[in-house]
């Protein structure tokens, strides 16, 4: 019975745990937590575009697409 | 030396209780850091992978060294910490609009440095952040965590509620908005800052975003159990980031160009050659005082903290008015004057203590750690328009430092006839001889001196 309930209970872990739930101190909030999740992948798939974007232009202009903005004054 | 109120010694800060990873305490009116040995890990993570160095050495986060002096709680303790002590703690609701901006700033480009050590910022609390030598730098060393490419930024709700929503608030709605951040010390809600907010900031996509469509996924999905299954990639997770940058970019206070600034040159009762005079009898006062940490009350620009800061003075620079302050803090950043720091204070009214148990953030008395205040043209201010009896004023500075520089600007002054034309005069003690009286209760004066060309008095005054 003991090792029934282990197993389940290890079952349960690999499908509803997740190495990417908030244990952090911070209580991020569930609302806030969704949201982030559905516009950050928004947000980054505008990035992705705006790279691709700019290797096409730079390939028009016969310009490097590199040189990545950094976060320096 | 640092400004937090004398805590017993040993004794975890009273601002410091939330985070498991450490806490600060005083010993020897020292500040330290106990690093707990939960997060040993992850402080060694921050040192050994460079994040540590490449922050400090842009001037993000405040320095620190290693320091064998016992830990208070030895059973839980990793090891104790020094951090470069910051001259003055001051608080998000003392700061100006660009001060805010600025350490919104400061938080993004640390976040944005962190991903690329796997690191990430466990949260992004504005009273982290504290102006030191004139930057705005982060203060807590245990703010990081271990960054796991898929997870989300636990901070993100905190960083909309901290910075994003007064700030906004401050652009769309009212620059003094940032007083709502004394009663929401946890950051403005954001459901509450979407409904200050005007209508057509809905039709700015950052705002949208951030603010009102964030304040609602809170209210919808309030207590619902997040799939925590999905995750956010990392050039996910640098959108969010940048998408926050430029949403705190755009955000400008256009207030000091609608003429404050002229209003500010022009503001004083003084002929060309008096307020020369008044100058240099301030900087001779200081001559004498030779002080190390000046208060400048009711500072507006900073033109006199200046003089302070020559005289070799660490200088705060308060001002009720917003406005001035921000003016006053983008000069100082622009000539990278690191003695100067202009806050924003309403003497009427100071900050008072306030969170859990009134001891999370101080109290403006609780921080005094001038030996000098500069109190220019600020006495009728304090005693006529708010009616307070020059007794209790003389008492308010003899509270703040031992060395007192105060101008008397009397009743014949064209600003007090201003601050009269509507109202009886109830004040038969406002005199020469009654602020004399008054204040030599509480001080030795030292020097009187006319200015010339007015009819105001300076005075070099030593508490008693």
């Amino acid at each position: 019975m003991i090792i029934l309930y282990q197993t389940l209970a290890v079952i349960a872990t690999i499908l509803f745990d997740n190495p990417h739930k908030p244990h952090a101190y911070l209580d991020p909030g569930s609302g806030s937590f969704i949201f982030q999740l559905i516009l950050a992948s928004l947000l980054g798939a505008a990035i992705v575009v705006r790279a691709y974007w700019k290797r096409i232009v730079g390939f028009f202009k016969g310009t490097s697409a590199e040189g990545e903005e950094d976060e320096e004054e | 030396m640092n400004s937090n109120p004398p805590e017993t010694d040993n004794q975890q800060s009273g601002a410091s209780f939330r985070d498991p990873s450490g806490f600060v305490f005083h010993h020897n009116q020292v500040l330290y850091r106990q690093i707990n040995q939960q997060y040993q890990d992850t402080y060694l993570q921050l040192m050994d992978s460079g994040l540590y160095d490449t922050l400090v050495e842009k001037q993000l986060l405040i320095q620190h060294v290693d320091t064998p002096i016992p830990a208070p709680a030895p059973d839980q303790a990793f090891k104790v910490i020094q951090p470069e002590p910051v001259a003055f703690i001051s608080y998000p609701y003392e700061w100006s609009f660009n001060q805010l901006k600025d350490a919104a700033l400061t938080t993004l480009k640390i976040q944005r440095i962190a991903v690329k050590y796997a690191m990430s910022l466990k949260d992004s609390s504005a009273y982290n952040i504290q102006f030191y030598r004139g930057r705005p730098v982060l203060i807590d060393t245990l703010s990081f965590e271990s960054y796991q490419v898929g997870k989300p930024w636990a901070a993100y709700r905190q960083f909309c509620q901290h910075f994003l929503a007064p700030l906004s608030l401050m652009v769309y709605r009212d620059i003094r908005l940032s007083e709502l951040l004394k009663s929401y010390i946890d950051g403005l809600p954001l459901d509450l800052s979407s409904r200050l907010l005007p209508l057509r900031t809905r039709l700015n996509l950052s705002l949208l975003l951030h603010i009102h469509l964030h304040a609602s996924s809170q209210k919808r999905y309030a207590g619902k159990k997040a799939d925590t299954r999905r995750s956010v990639s990392q050039s996910a997770l640098l959108g969010l980031i940048e998408s926050l940058q430029t949403a705190v970019k755009r955000l400008k206070y256009s207030g000091s160009d609608r003429g404050w600034a002229g209003y500010y040159q022009d503001e004083h009762s003084y002929s060309s050659s008096g307020l020369a005079h008044k100058q240099q009898l301030v900087q001779e006062f200081l001559a004498i005082i030779q002080p190390n940490t000046v208060w400048d009350l009711g500072a507006n620009t900073g033109l006199y903290s200046r003089l302070a800061c020559d005289a070799g003075a660490n200088t705060i620079a308060f001002d009720f008015d917003p406005v001035a302050v921000d003016l006053n803090y983008q000069n100082a950043k622009a000539n990278r004057e690191s003695t100067l720091l202009a806050l924003v204070q309403d003497l009427t009214n100071p900050s008072p203590a306030i969170g859990w148990q009134s001891k999370e953030r101080s109290s403006l008395f609780d921080r005094a750690n001038a030996d000098t205040i500069l109190a220019l043209a600020l006495i009728h201010h304090i005693a006529i328009a708010n009616n307070v009896p020059l007794d209790q004023v003389a008492t308010f500075f003899q509270r703040l430092a031992r060395w007192l520089i105060v101008e008397f600007v009397p009743k014949e002054d064209p600003q007090i006839q201003r601050l009269m034309v509507a109202r009886e005069d109830i004040f038969p003690d406002y005199t020469i001889e009654g602020f004399e009286s008054a204040f030599s209760r509480y001080f030795t004066i030292h020097r009187v001196e006319p200015v010339r060309e007015s009819f105001r008095r300076l005075y070099l005054m030593e508490r008693l």
